[in-house]
């Protein structure tokens, strides 16, 4: 059973790229104590490229591979973390952290579609206190 | 053998003797109802049939006993189709106390005095004449183009309606009571090639009507003023008014001792009653006390009185098994609907509850007796009821057209409020909808589809609306290497 769960989240094949935003340089951002991180955009996507979203979209094939959450903040008061948790059919299958740096950052989660993942799926994305920024609802089929 | 009658005696319910007694005077009803018409005799007939078809089928005739079923099924619709007049003659003429517990002596009315004298004066002057006498049959089936007279019996009436000047004087008059009811009347003529070569026609409208009817009938020759009387097949010559007093008496059934003929009517009806109660026990007997046998029946358990704030999560059982016994033919009867298990869940509690089931719970049809009950525990768990705003989200299923990205989804509303077990409602955070075909969306469009409530017992709150607005935008993809 433990082995299943390892080779899951292998195969899930989590992939964390925080890309450093070209205006995010570390000790450029303004002192923003007591400001709270706002999330600006967050789409389910096939893909990212050059820190975008390519093709947004609430449905995806099992034939496109992989697909992506792509969350952008605006503004970063200060280095924090969040959390992409990726439900499917209600049940949770793993829980990405992100870091997250000032003054503005982008960042995504992607998984690696197999057969058994055809149904609806939600992503929570929240801060490390729990808080949900917004729920991602969307559907892998045929 | 005591001992036995006394257990046998004791297995009786009052159900069983107040069925037998019903249905006996039910029976001995019909016997007073239709005694002495053809739809008496066809039904004495239909059960005879009846009696040779148990037989048949008791010693396996298959043929026969399926043939016998036939013939008595299509009796019966005979009887209703033939006798209609019959039937309807003796419901309608009779009210309701009397149709459910008057005996209906047989009275005389008919001045059958007058009636000789008047017939041989008839025929001392040579004038024809047709008299009818109905009994318990509708005449009317049978005779045509008669004038209503509704005329009290006299002499003078009589010999008038039969003077050769008088235009109805050809045709016959009913005699009804102390009424002439109809005179004028066309009777229907006789084919038998056996009567006499003297009989005229209406010799043969006698006999006619006679043959056909439970009439009696009296014809007075014109030519020899003789008195003729027609009843059944039987045609009779009257030779003295004392005879023809004597013939009137019987059919009127009338005797000359009448506190007699009472007796022996009463002795009649008792015997009738008598027979009824034998016969119909003997029926029940057959169904209800024959060879017992067994039978095993998977029934589902109903949950009755349980508390509108709680709702079943799980049951250990949903049927249970039921092994039953009685006469075969109860047996086979069963039918589903008739048998029911019900657990009171009137003092159950929130979480776990251990329920027996016992002879109270569990309702049989009328001489089936219960032999066990496997299993004999239930385990119920019951919780408390809750409301929660779940959202709402759409469940696609196949495959959108090729070059095609469905880009958005919103449903209206996004939230739905949820009636259902506590337990249940806190483990769900997403109301689905029900499966949403991909293949046939082209462009960007509206549809209604509904939520798909699981498990079942989750309801929907009467406030929150049954149905759900999706608006979907769909974008065609783009070229690969420019999308973003």
């Amino acid at each position: 059973m433990k082995t299943g769960i390892l080779f899951f989240f292998l195969v899930l094949s989590i992939t964390v790229v925080p890309p450093v935003h070209p205006q995010s340089k570390a000790g450029s951002s303004p002192d923003r104590a007591g400001e709270q991180a706002l999330l600006v955009r967050a789409v389910m996507c096939e893909e990212v490229r050059n820190y975008s979203p390519v093709n947004p979209a609430v449905v995806f094939s099992i034939s496109s591979g992989r697909i992506s959450c792509f969350t952008a903040f605006d503004p970063v008061p200060g280095k924090m973390f969040i959390h992409h948790n990726w439900f499917h059919k209600g049940t949770m299958v793993t829980r990405k952290t992100l870091s997250l740096k000032p003054p503005k950052w982008s960042t995504f989660s992607s998984i690696q579609l197999r057969e058994m993942d055809k149904g609806p799926w939600f992503i929570e994305i929240s801060d490390s206190q729990g808080k949900i920024f917004k729920t991602l609802r969307f559907s892998i089929t045929d | 053998m005591p001992y036995d009658f006394i257990l046998f005696l004791n297995s009786i319910r009052w159900q069983d003797i107040v069925d037998i007694a019903l249905n006996s005077y039910i029976l001995f009803r019909l016997y007073v109802l239709f005694r002495g018409t053809n739809v008496f005799r066809v039904l004495t007939g239909i059960t005879l049939l009846w009696i040779l078809q148990r037989i048949a089928a008791a010693i396996g005739l298959i043929v026969t006993s399926l043939a016998f079923q036939g013939i008595i099924a299509f009796a019966a619709l005979i009887i209703i189709i033939v006798f209609k007049n019959e039937l309807r003659s003796v419901l309608q003429t009779k009210n309701i106390k009397t149709i459910l517990w008057g005996l209906h002596y047989k009275t005389i009315k008919t001045p059958i005095e007058i009636v000789v004298g008047s017939v041989y004066e008839l025929s001392r002057r040579r004038t024809g004449a047709l008299l009818v006498f109905p009994a318990a049959e509708d005449l009317n089936e049978f005779t045509q183009s008669g004038i209503a007279w509704h005329g009290k019996i006299s002499r003078e009436m009589i010999l008038s309606i039969f003077w050769h000047d008088n235009p109805v004087h050809d045709g016959a008059a009913i005699i009804r009571g102390d009424r002439i009811t109809e005179v004028g009347v066309i009777l229907p003529l006789s084919k038998r090639r056996d009567l006499p070569s003297c009989y005229g026609t209406r010799h043969r409208a006698v006999a006619g009507l006679a043959e056909q009817t439970d009439a009696l009938v009296i014809v007075v020759s014109e030519e020899r003023g003789e008195v003729v009387v027609a009843r059944g097949n039987s045609i009779i010559d009257i030779h003295d008014n004392l005879e023809l007093k004597q013939v009137l008496e019987d059919h009127a059934g009338v005797s000359t001792k009448p506190v007699a003929s009472r007796k022996r009517e009463n002795f009649r009806l008792g015997l009738a009653a008598v027979l009824a109660f034998f016969f119909v026990s003997g029926i029940w007997f057959s169904f209800a006390r024959g060879l017992e046998t067994l039978v095993t029946l998977e029934i589902p358990v109903e949950y009755m009185n349980r508390s509108p704030e709680m709702q079943i999560l799980e049951t250990s059982i949903n049927d249970v098994s039921l092994n039953l016994s009685g006469s075969g033919t109860l047996i086979k009867s069963i039918r589903p609907e008739q048998v029911k298990v019900r657990l009171d869940l009137g003092k159950a509690v929130v979480g776990s509850n251990t329920l027996t089931i016992t002879p109270e719970n569990i309702t049989l049809p009328p001489g089936i007796l219960l032999k066990k009950v496997t299993p004999q525990v239930v385990k119920v768990t019951l919780d408390v009821s809750i409301e929660k705003d779940l959202p709402v989200q759409a469940d696609w299923i196949g495959k959108l057209p090729e070059g095609l990205i469905l880009e958005s989804a919103t449903l209206t509303p996004s939230k739905l409020k949820i009636i259902g077990a506590r337990n249940v409602l806190n483990k769900i955070t997403t109301i689905y909808t029900e499966k949403i075909q991909l293949d046939n969306i082209k462009t960007s469009g509206e549809m209604t589809v509904k939520p798909a409530l699981s498990p079942a017992s989750l309801k929907i709150d009467p406030g929150s609306p049954d149905k759900i607005t999706l608006t979907y935008v769909v974008k065609h993809r783009p070229p690969a290497g420019n999308a973003n």
